[in-house]
């Protein structure tokens, strides 16, 4: 009894870990996407001050590729609405991985109550 | 104690904690500070650079070729930059304009830097509080945390509410032990052994109650035969009789005036009368003693319902507190009647209207006279058909029973909602000629019973409204007799 107990316990707690992990990682990754989108917003001001008479680059790679001052701006406007469209997503994610790692915990500590139990009555057996 | 230095013990640990994560956000703020602030200096370090660059045209430098190695070189082309905006994103720009950028980003850091700044403060502050906490909980002697145990809260919170919660429940059980006597009666052994059981002191002390009614209502009816019966009677045929000729014949409406249309019968027919007091004509033989054939006719109904209704009373609703109150009654089953049936005419209008005879003597007379004809007409309701007859009784009482008695007698005002919806069929009822009367006799008896005791304070009210009173029978009378008050008034 206690040793089935046991078992499923294990096998709980790993699936709580690793959904711990799954958390931890998009947590980084919306991270990265917030550094992103900051970056990118001050390189859309910076764009904003420069004249026609300016020629901006884009690193591709080693080496500079010239683009135009409208495209670059519009690239950029691009590039940050993908940006907050996956910081969305991820925040979607994250609430889910949320309420699921809650349900874990719940299933955990009833699982770990009844360990306890099947314990307590193994040794009352003994 | 023990438990004291455990709890204590334990408080330091999470306030020690606690001290430890503000402590590691505040050093967390401070690196990122330095961080940010080594920024700021290189941006301004570069600003300075820019400002001097465009200076000259070439600058001769130490070219770093590869990690290891620099060699002499010419720095020239020295208004013109190439800014690494971030996320691989270049711009050949003058000087001038890098500085532009410059400034930009050291806006951005300058806001980054506030913004770490003030998290900081607030955690030293959070810091500083843990700090005292610590202190403060560790140092015994200055300062006592005062504690409560919850274990025991939980018993006497059930306590409360259990108490909050039976007044609720005790309080309808009572009225509804109150009903079940008057509804059940004597006859009902279950209803008698619940309210014993239920509330039996509250029982004794409701007889108490009603006995001590009972000793006001006997002597209120010694009393007030002996004035209503002298004064009032004589009078009071007169009046009526010369408003019956006057009122009635104009007052043709079925709908609002019953107790018209029904006032012919019952001169006519004192057979009615008979029929329906056949069983209680002994004891109206009191009340017939008075002098006038119409009076006795009158008044005969009006005991008919007064008796019937006590006997209904004794016979249906025996109850313990009217059979304890009422022995005297029961024994002297007609003295009651007597009693009641004087104190009807005390209690319905038309004995406000005597009253009003005798105090004015003069003016007065044909107000008295048109009341009087309501009483008549009541009482030949009643004659007619006891039911419609008792209806109109109550309803003056009820409506007394309403305005003045309600405070006083809670069981009328209960009783009298329960009679009035008999009203109407009643009526119909007697205009049929079918007499019920034992039915609404029961409702009526109570008011009968209980309202006496309060009329001898009303009375003086009762002069003054009773025009009010009036007005529901009779519509047109009553502008008569408003507008004629109006005028005594003034006068």
């Amino acid at each position: 009894m206690a040793e089935a107990i046991q078992k499923k316990l294990k096998a709980e707690v790993e699936k709580y870990t690793q959904m711990q992990k799954d958390v931890s990682k998009s947590m980084s990754a919306r991270q990265k996407l917030e550094t992103q989108l900051t970056e990118n917003n001050i390189v859309k001001e910076e764009l904003d001050l420069l004249g026609s008479t300016n020629t901006v680059y884009k690193l591709i790679g080693p080496v500079l590729v010239k683009q135009d001052l409208d495209e670059a701006k519009a690239t950029v406007t691009k590039r940050l609405e993908y940006i907050n469209g996956e910081i969305q997503r991820y925040e979607t994610v994250l609430k889910d991985m949320e309420k699921k790692s809650e349900q874990h915990r719940e299933v955990l500590s009833s699982l770990q109550q009844e360990f306890q139990r099947a314990q307590g009555l193994a040794v009352g057996k003994v | 104690m023990a438990e004291k230095g455990k709890m204590n013990i334990g408080h330091l640990g999470g306030v020690a904690r606690l001290r430890e994560e503000n402590e590691k956000v505040v050093k967390d703020c401070e690196s990122r500070i330095q961080h940010w602030q080594k920024v700021s200096g290189d941006y301004e370090a570069l600003n300075e650079r820019l400002k001097t660059l465009p200076d000259q045209l070439s600058y001769d430098i130490m070219v770093p070729f590869g990690p290891l190695a620099f060699m002499p070189g010419k720095l020239v082309h020295t208004n013109e930059v190439t800014a690494l905006l971030g996320d691989n994103w270049f711009a050949k720009c003058s000087a001038k304009q890098a500085q532009k950028v410059v400034d930009h980003r050291m806006k951005y850091v300058k806001h980054e830097l506030d913004d770490l700044s003030k998290t900081m403060k607030n955690f030293e502050a959070r810091v500083g509080l843990a700090k005292d906490l610590e202190t403060i909980s560790s140092s015994k002697g200055d300062y006592v945390d005062i504690r409560e145990d919850t274990g025991n809260d939980d018993a006497a919170v059930t306590k409360g509410k259990q108490r909050i919660a039976r007044k609720p429940h005790s309080m309808p059980k009572m009225d509804a032990v109150l009903d079940l006597k008057e509804e059940n009666g004597g006859g009902s052994g279950d209803g008698g052994s619940r309210n014993g059981t239920l509330t039996e002191e509250e029982l004794w002390a409701r007889l108490d109650e009603l006995e001590k009614l009972e000793e006001l209502q006997d002597e209120q009816d010694r009393l007030s035969d002996n004035a209503d019966v002298n004064g009032e009677d004589t009078s009071s045929v007169s009046s009526e009789e010369e408003k019956e000729g006057d009122a009635a014949p104009p007052v043709n409406g079925l709908s609002l005036k019953p107790s018209w249309t029904s006032r012919p019968h019952s001169e006519a027919p004192p057979s009615a009368d008979r029929k329906a007091g056949e069983d209680d004509e002994e004891e109206q033989e009191e009340g017939s003693c008075l002098p006038t054939i119409f009076f006795s006719h009158t008044i005969e109904p009006k005991k008919v319902r007064i008796n019937t209704g006590k006997n209904t009373m004794f016979k249906f609703s025996e109850r313990k507190e009217q059979k304890e109150h009422s022995k005297k009654k029961k024994k002297n089953g007609h003295n009651n009647g007597h009693s009641h049936h004087e104190l009807h005419k005390i209690t319905t209008p038309v004995d406000i209207y005597r009253l009003f005879v005798d105090v004015k003597n003069g003016e007065p007379v044909p107000r008295k006279s048109i009341l009087k004809s309501r009483s008549r007409e009541n009482s030949v309701c009643s004659d007619t058909s006891e039911s419609s007859a008792a209806d109109f009784d109550e309803r003056r009482v009820i409506g007394r029973s309403f305005s003045h008695d309600e405070a006083t007698h809670s069981d009328t005002s209960d009783d009298s909602p329960t009679g009035v919806p008999l009203h109407p069929a009643s009526r119909f009822e007697a205009f049929s000629g079918t007499v019920v009367e034992k039915e609404p006799m029961p409702s009526a008896v109570p008011h009968l019973t209980i309202a006496p005791p309060a009329l001898p304070t009303i009375l003086e009210r009762k002069q003054e409204e009773v025009a009010p009173d009036v007005v529901p029978p009779q519509q047109a009378p009553k502008r008569v007799s408003k507008f004629k008050a109006a005028r005594l008034q003034q006068v």
